[in-house]
């Protein structure tokens, strides 16, 4: 559509209104972007660089460090993503129904977890997980496991962890964004397909997931971005270290370990930052070809 | 005009609430079973504030052995964090970082998105259509950079340095934006017949009227500053200036972490975005609404 | 109070014109109504004299000077808005009082005005609500009286009713009769409504595709349209459309023959028009005749009839052509499926076949 013309005066405003924004996004977003791309060509110790062309991306090939954190980072994606998208939509069409009692609470309740602080949650599941802790004792209570798991020291079991938490935590973050996408959908749409015998099934396949496709993909991306940059939880609940024998490093802490813990190499950690940057995009694009072609069938 | 005393997601006129109780055992059933998986995930959500609760009163030992009932420590657990903790200093950077980036982010934001829907452009459309393509840009690209600018601002370890990468958030900018669809271009047109020049518009009318849109964002933001972590983790070095949760991680990292100790920090941490959901709840769940239709 | 002015005026959004220059004068206190279907630019204008909109190229003149960069707030001017467009987060009186306060007006002048306001539209025991604590016509008082408060030169109605039930709609058209009586301002209203507009205007301005049609008091547009489309949209039901063409002329008449009901011929007066030229017949619903009443009777179909007690409207055809018929009531003609009317020639119009009035 053609905009409306705006006289000089009103395109000023327009720009004085996001002026401060974009000076800062300039600043402190743009500006480092492109100079890290700059940096991923870069070879050197410190702040001495020189030209390497594609060593950088030659040395990924060849560092099997970054490829474990490259699996660790995917499994986490591929395992966690869908789990956390598919509870967040079945919990908020289970409080989107108004007969349903205590739906205030329940939805409080689940939501509580994201507004926690980081550090709260981390440390809360390193004590509860403990081997000695209340979640084993609680399993073996109940004739679940014999013996102890131990959640921090088992490679697999702490991948377990990591996804059990970042779960608990965005659940409800995200289900408060399928909660207001159902509010908007006109109620007599249901009615309808109640009328015409759609079963609670179907219309929760054909009517629910088209409808909230938008906020799906949404929250699906966020979501995406979210996991590949993980960082906070598996820094904390490993002291930093992405153990046991590197079954929890992610991108982001090699990233953070080879600029601030080994020997800085800024080039290198700017080529493995590229890569996550590739990957959201990549992903990000799948996901909006996803949601196109269902949209046709 | 929306009834803004909406009460809850979900919230429809009671009048159908009785009519549709479901009759046939089969739905029964089904209706026990939302209930259970409900009552289970919202045990899961919430059993965790208890159990961080119950520790600040036990002893460490007690805690990783798996009690889960109240202690008598809660005083020397909260002893013990504050001599080894100068916590009104920590909880002062953390609340000073929080507050600013989050009134900073509020206004530059909300500015921003007002004027990319108000004022469209094709080359401010354009600049927008850019930066959601930066969205997607994860901060670990740009932290090297960041760093070496900020030491060379010779801005390391201060305030400004956590705060000012911060406060102009493209998701933010977004969700604004997609809220202000909702704000009528009738009230504008009225404003600037009542003589009220744009900023005017944007602080006497915009603002009140977009209030659960702020708040909403208002927790998102708070949050997010709260629990910034990768960032001043870098960039926030002496103990001083470090952040709560800064300090309290460290402090979990220990070689044996005394958890009852920690997690009375762990209390004290999640007070202020606990304090502020509730506080906001119910615009927080208006403003969603906004945001997403 | 003041008169208005518009010499050539345009408004272009990029490529699209959408006001195709528009030259207009409004008399002080006068009623002047711009009606026209929706997309025909009536509230574009209306927001260019308010200033809400850039004017591309013309002049706006308000009480003898040119406005077109001036500030809406110091036009003199106050718009009514069809969402009402009241502050959500103020009462009542802080709504009334906003422009005033924003003007620099003392606060006990500000007090005096909204109370007289408010008294001319009994609001005095709403004042402290807020708009969502109102109904929609009492929203719709309120926002009339923060226009009043400004006590401005011209108002500004933009579609104001369009948003009530029809019997609220007809209570405030009435309500604003009186306002305009009492307070003796030039006004502007915008409707794609033909009664009101009928109801209210002193002038009515007919719009079409950001042209003026024809400007003339209701009547005068309702007895003498200048073009097809006027003639088809003032009045209710909607003006008949026949296809004819013109057989025989002479001085002062034409005869025409009605295609889709062969053999039925008649004279109107007319001096304009040339034979063989096919032109349209228009004749209003309300006048068509008893059978042999007019100069020729035409023999319809009937789809449907419906009775209201006092009248009755019967939806006929013949040929393809439908036609709105309205009759005294009739019960005894319930469930005839023909009927037989008469055309008078001094009640009907032609029109060439450019939509033009052949006179």
């Amino acid at each position: 559509m053609a905009y409306a013309r705006l006289d000089r005066r009103e395109q000023l405003t327009g720009w004085a209104f996001i002026a401060p924004a974009l000076v800062l996004l300039g600043l402190f977003m743009i500006y480092p972007i492109i100079w890290s791309l700059w940096m991923s060509f870069q070879v050197g110790k410190g702040m001495n660089l020189s030209f390497g062309g594609f060593a950088n991306i030659e040395r990924l090939t060849k560092d099997p460090v970054f490829l474990r954190a490259l699996g660790n980072t995917f499994i986490f994606f591929i395992i966690q993503v869908p789990i956390m998208i598919t509870l967040a939509l079945l919990f908020a069409v289970a409080l989107n129904d108004s007969t349903l009692r205590f739906r205030g609470l329940f939805r409080t309740a689940i939501f509580l977890p994201c507004v926690t602080s980081l550090i709260a949650y981390s440390t809360i599941f390193k004590s509860m997980f403990a081997t000695d802790g209340v979640v084993n004792q609680a399993l073996m209570a109940l004739h679940i496991i014999g013996s102890p798991i131990g959640w921090f020291t088992d490679p697999f079991w702490a991948k377990v962890i990591v996804i059990l938490a970042i779960t608990w935590r965005w659940t409800g973050y995200n289900m408060i964004f399928y909660l207001a996408a159902l509010q908007n959908v006109d109620r007599s749409i249901y009615e309808a397909a109640r009328i015409d015998g759609v079963p609670a099934w179907a219309r929760f396949t054909h009517i629910t997931i088209p409808m909230l496709k938008p906020v799906i993909l949404f929250t699906t991306v966020i979501s995406t971005i979210g996991t590949l940059q993980l960082f906070d939880e598996v820094y904390n609940f490993t002291a930093g270290s992405g153990g046991p024998s590197d079954s929890t490093l992610t991108l982001s802490l090699y990233i953070y370990n080879l600029t601030f813990k080994f020997m800085p190499s800024f080039g290198y950690s700017a080529t493995v930052s590229w890569v996550i940057v590739v990957l959201v995009g990549i992903l990000s694009f799948l996901q909006f070809l996803v949601a196109r072609d269902r949209r046709r069938t | 005009m929306t009834d803004t005393s909406l009460p809850a997601v979900g919230a429809r006129p009671a009048a159908n609430v009785r009519s549709r109780v479901p009759a046939n055992p089969f739905a029964i059933l089904r209706r026990a079973l939302v209930y259970v998986l409900l009552s289970i995930a919202a045990f899961v959500s919430v059993f965790p504030f208890f159990w961080m609760i119950v520790g600040a009163t036990n002893k460490s030992a007690d805690i990783i052995r798996g009690k889960n009932s109240f202690g008598s420590e809660l005083f020397n657990n909260a002893a013990t964090f504050f001599t080894q903790v100068d916590a009104l200093r920590v909880f002062w950077n953390s609340a000073f970082i929080a507050v600013v980036g989050t009134a900073l982010t509020l206004l530059i934001s909300s500015l921003a998105g007002y004027g990319f829907e108000m004022f469209r452009s094709k080359v401010r459309e354009r600049i927008f259509a850019l930066l959601l393509l930066f969205l997607s840009i994860p901060f670990a690209a740009m932290m090297v950079p960041l760093f070496v600018m900020f030491s060379q601002a010779k801005l390391v370890n201060t305030y400004t340095a956590v705060i000012l990468p911060t406060v102009a958030s493209i998701f933010i900018i977004f969700y604004f934006r997609q809220a202000t669809k909702a704000f009528p271009s009738e009230l504008r047109d009225a404003a600037k017949i009542d003589g009220l020049k744009e900023w005017q518009i944007f602080l006497f009318v915009y603002m009140p009227v977009m209030r659960s849109t702020y708040a909403a964002a208002t927790i998102i933001i708070f949050m997010a500053n709260w629990n910034n972590y990768l960032w001043p983790l870098i960039v926030l070095q002496t103990a001083e200036n470090k952040t709560i949760t800064l300090i309290v991680s460290a402090l979990t990292s220990a070689y044996t972490p005394d958890y009852g100790m920690i997690l009375f920090g762990t209390v004290l941490a999640t007070l202020p975005t606990l304090v502020i959901f509730f506080l906001l709840q119910r615009r927080f769940v208006e403003g969603m609404l906004g945001a997403v239709k | 109070m003041s008169s208005l002015k518009l010499s050539g005026v345009r408004k272009s959004y990029g490529h699209v014109e959408v006001i195709k220059g528009v030259d207009l004068e409004i008399k002080s206190k006068e009623f002047v109504v711009f009606v026209g279907p929706s997309g025909c630019g009536k509230s574009t204008l209306l927001r260019m004299i308010a200033g809400l909109e850039h004017i591309s190229a013309g002049d706006l003149e308000i009480g003898g000077t040119r406005m077109n960069d001036v500030d809406p707030s110091k036009r003199g001017i106050a718009m009514v808005f069809q969402s009402y467009a009241l502050y959500p987060h103020m009462t009542v009186r802080e709504n009334m009082g906003f422009a005033l306060r924003f003007a620099g007006v003392a606060k006990d002048q500000i007090a005096r005005q909204v109370q007289d306001a408010a008294r001319i539209l009994a609001l005095e025991p709403l004042l402290d609500r807020l708009p969502k604590e109102l109904s929609g016509g009492q929203r719709q008082r309120v926002a009339i009286g923060r226009a009043i408060v400004r006590n401005p030169e011209v108002f500004l109605f933009d579609e104001p009713l369009s948003n009530l039930d029809a019997e609220l709609r007809v209570h405030m058209r009435i309500e604003i009769a009186r306002l305009h009586k009492e307070l003796q301002t030039t006004v502007i209203y915008v409707t794609h409504d033909q009664v009101e507009a009928m109801t209210l205007a002193d002038t009515i301005v007919v719009l079409r595709d950001g042209v003026i049609e024809q400007v003339g008091r209701p009547l005068d547009l309702y007895d003498n349209p200048a073009n097809q489309f006027v003639a088809g949209f003032i009045g209710s039901p909607k003006m008949n459309f026949l296809a004819a063409s013109i057989v025989e002329k002479s001085a002062g008449s034409v005869t025409v023959a009605l295609r889709n009901h062969s053999g039925v011929q008649f004279t109107v007066p007319a001096s304009g028009g040339a034979v063989g030229e096919d032109v349209t017949l228009g004749v209003r619903a309300e006048h068509f005749g008893e059978p042999g009443a007019g100069a020729a009777d035409i023999r319809l179909n009937v789809d449907v009839a419906e009775h209201l007690g006092s009248t009755s409207y019967v939806y006929a055809n013949a040929g393809g052509e439908s036609l709105i018929i309205e009759r005294e009531e009739s019960r005894n003609e319930m469930g005839q499926e023909h009927i037989t009317v008469s055309i008078s020639p001094e009640r009907a119009f032609l029109f060439d076949s450019k939509g033009q009035r052949i006179r």
